[in-house]
């Protein structure tokens, strides 16, 4: 029964990223060109979402948080770092390249998920070698920033939601973005 | 009605939309699954079918990453046909091999050279998310929704070293 979730979850996943446009190449790359702010309104407005859903229902009782992933301050920034660069200079992350194939992209489809399936063997392959010195660096666990500073989640929530949308109002009222060079 | 059916054979989005589509998704797996949004964790799965092959005695294969058809596996498979509905409402699905004029203009025409740098860039961006412990959904927005603080230091990594790289391979035409 799981899986059939699984399924139609990621099939409305899938069509979210596509239906976002960020199975394109320009629309990643041009994020980080900063012509383009699709990625980051992608994001932050599904992070709004998400917190304003998951909060209240814990607190109601109708959820437990199923897995907190662990913060280890050095991994988890060098992690991002060098995730920007393959980001950035492909144009694509897993999620993305993997709707992209969907819709008949062979260039996802071959090199791109085969490159995700190498990196992922190589990770494995060395994981004893490297990680759990790096998650011993600045490990806070499994915790929420709620738990960690003792202020209110909702505040939080409040908080982020504001920075949303002062950036939302920024980027398309106040033409925040840079202006593409045709060249 | 028709409204709706425009709406829906629309090729993009508002990313607003969208972006809102992808939250409920993402409260609902919580609901519905009690699992978490993620697109690397099912490639290291899979990745585990190759890598207990090479290293039979691989611990991170043998207990953290199983060879198993997990939950993140199955949504990998969602993701993909996801993709291939969307694409087909708006009638942009199409077999090709580079498709993309932007690319073209930065990195050169050759479909070989782009076929290379996505293999590279697959490693990376896969490598990368198993250091930082989860990738753009499954850390960025399944830890930032709970409010973990792993999820904000990556995205802050990925936003400072994106714009560097970008500034690197467009150069003048930054």
């Amino acid at each position: 029964m799981t899986y059939i979730y699984a399924l139609v979850l990621g099939v409305l996943f899938g069509v979210a990223l596509n239906k976002a446009g960020l199975t394109k190449y320009h629309k990643i790359a041009n994020q980080f060109r900063l012509t383009d702010f699709t990625v980051l309104k992608f994001m932050m407005t599904a992070l709004v979402v998400t917190m304003l859903g998951v909060y209240p229902l814990r607190a109601m009782g109708l959820i437990t948080f199923p897995a907190i992933p662990e913060t280890y301050v050095v991994g988890n920034l060098v992690g991002g770092l060098i995730f920007g660069v393959g980001m950035a200079g492909a144009g694509f992350c897993p999620g993305t390249a993997v709707a992209g194939a969907g819709e008949g992209k062979l260039d996802y489809i071959v090199p791109g998920l085969l490159g995700f399936l190498v990196g992922g063997v190589i990770f494995g392959l060395t994981y004893q070698s490297f990680m759990p010195q790096l998650k011993a660096i600045g490990n806070f666990g499994s915790v929420v920033i709620p738990d960690l500073w003792h202020i209110s989640p909702y505040l939080a929530i409040f908080v982020f939601a504001l920075m949303a949308l002062v950036l939302f109002y920024l980027i398309d009222r106040m033409g925040m973005h840079r202006k593409e060079k045709k060249g | 009605m028709n409204w709706l059916m425009t709406q829906i054979r629309k090729e993009e989005w508002s990313p607003y939309v969208a972006g809102a589509l992808l939250g409920i998704v993402g409260i609902l797996t919580v609901v519905v699954a009690h699992q978490l949004l993620g697109a690397s964790g099912g490639f290291e799965n899979l990745a585990a079918y190759i890598g207990k092959v090479i290293s039979p005695n691989n611990v991170y294969f043998g207990f953290m990453m199983k060879p198993e058809i997990t939950y993140p596996v199955i949504l990998l498979v969602g993701i993909f046909f996801g993709g291939m509905l969307g694409s087909l409402s708006s009638g942009t699905f199409k077999f090709r091999t580079m498709d993309s004029e932007q690319w073209k203009s930065a990195y050169g025409k050759q479909t070989w050279k782009r076929w290379l740098l996505l293999f590279v860039g697959g490693i990376v961006v896969e490598f990368a998310a198993g250091i930082a412990g989860g990738c753009t959904s499954g850390l960025a927005i399944s830890g930032g929704m709970l409010l973990a603080p792993a999820a904000f230091l990556f995205i802050g990594g990925m936003f400072a070293s994106g714009i560097g790289t970008a500034l690197l391979v467009y150069g003048k035409k930054y």
